[in-house]
């Protein structure tokens, strides 16, 4: 009995040795990762600056196409999200301005712009 | 004797089944990343927003703030083979020219590395330029430009599609990577014996993120070539379907590309 209550006190040890080693010393390290996961405020940064861009060329395809790559929600709600975070965070009248004219125009257009056919 | 043995036997038991569940089952979480984690072509692309974005802007600050996530040791040359790299490979002008000009701004120089890089004309009566040396960045050695990293997407699937709900023959693109995930704004060209046109995967996200499609015209032959893959598929003309009352109408193409492992 006493020898069992050892072996799993050594079982447990070892499984917290793996998971420090495996959580803080050498965690998995991640390097493919895609805009999808970015952290909200770098994720409101690469909208604001798809805004940003689009306020220059007024590309509303090109537009949608990098917020596409945020993941799968409509492209005015990514931008809607955005302006929310860009709100809380006390960004500059201009950058929410930008923001906002660009969720306007996502908002005004059709539901997806078709190809249309030759 | 015995005892030490079965004491490290269940030591190495317990760190096998920790790293087991720190790694497999439950590893850190890697939905907060940062876009030094970004994969190479999503990071070109993001290197790519932060140009455009100061192309719109002017405020070298904040690109350079945003590039700064980077930690490139000297992002200037970074951006300027970028520029080239995707000028070679077909992606618009004023995005290479927008990494052209952050490239030379973060450098605080104003040569580009660009053959095409817009001038601003000299005003009238000024002696024409002539032409000096400039110093250009010269870009480190690289890999062979590639649009995405690992291998070329390759064609998994092609399948003739009846379905007259669609209301109209449609060529289906559905791209997924190695892990069989949805890659969205992949860049897909068709071409036809009169014209020429292009989608991206992803403007439909209620159909999923990695599907874009194009109307196809009834008798026409199509060509189909996803940017990212040197694959073209040829010989698309939309097939004859029969309807549940008989009647026909023109059928749909799904096609499915992946890219294999690197």
């Amino acid at each position: 009995m006493k020898t069992i209550v050892r072996l799993l006190a050594v079982l447990l040890v070892g499984v917290a040795m793996g998971l420090v080693y495996g959580w803080l010393i050498r965690p998995v390290h991640y390097v493919d990762t895609a805009p999808g996961n970015l952290r909200s405020d770098y994720r409101t940064d690469y909208v604001l600056m798809v805004a940003q861009s689009y306020a220059s060329s007024q590309d509303l395809q090109s537009a949608q196409v990098r917020l596409a790559s945020l993941g799968p929600q409509a492209a005015a709600d990514l931008v809607t999200q955005a302006l929310t975070y860009a709100v809380d965070h006390e960004f500059s009248r201009y950058d929410l301005d930008t923001l906002n004219m660009l969720a306007i125009a996502l908002r005004e257009a059709a539901p997806t712009a078709e190809i249309q056919s030759p | 004797m015995k005892g030490a043995l079965l004491l490290l036997a269940a030591l190495g038991l317990g760190i096998a089944a920790g790293l087991y569940y720190a790694w497999g089952v439950n590893p850190v979480s890697y939905t907060d990343t940062s876009p030094a984690s970004l994969r190479d072509d999503f990071r070109a692309d993001y290197l790519t927003l932060i140009a455009s974005a100061y192309d719109a802007t002017g405020d070298i600050q904040r690109a350079r703030a945003r590039v700064a996530l980077f930690a490139y040791a000297d992002p200037g040359p970074v951006l300027a083979a970028l520029a080239q790299q995707r000028l070679a490979q077909g992606w618009p002008e004023g995005e290479a020219r927008a990494l052209a000009r952050l490239a030379a701004d973060l450098q605080g120089v104003s040569a580009s590395t660009l053959g095409t890089q817009a001038t601003t004309p000299p005003p009238a009566g000024s002696p024409a330029p002539t032409r000096t040396v400039t110093p250009i960045p010269s870009p480190a050695p690289t890999r062979t430009p590639t649009s995405t990293p690992g291998a070329p997407f390759r064609l998994l699937e092609r399948e003739p599609v009846c379905d007259d709900a669609f209301g109209r023959p449609l060529l289906q693109v559905i791209v997924v990577d190695a892990a069989d995930q949805p890659v969205p704004g992949s860049e897909v060209r068709v071409v036809w014996d009169t014209g020429q046109d292009h989608f991206f995967t992803g403007l439909k996200p209620d159909l999923g993120v990695g599907y874009g499609d194009f109307e196809m015209s009834p008798g026409v032959t199509y060509t189909v070539q996803l940017v990212d893959s040197d694959q073209p598929v040829t010989g698309l003309t939309p097939g004859e379907c029969t309807a549940a009352d008989g009647t026909h109408y023109p059928g749909s193409w799904r096609l499915r590309f992946q890219q294999p492992e690197r």
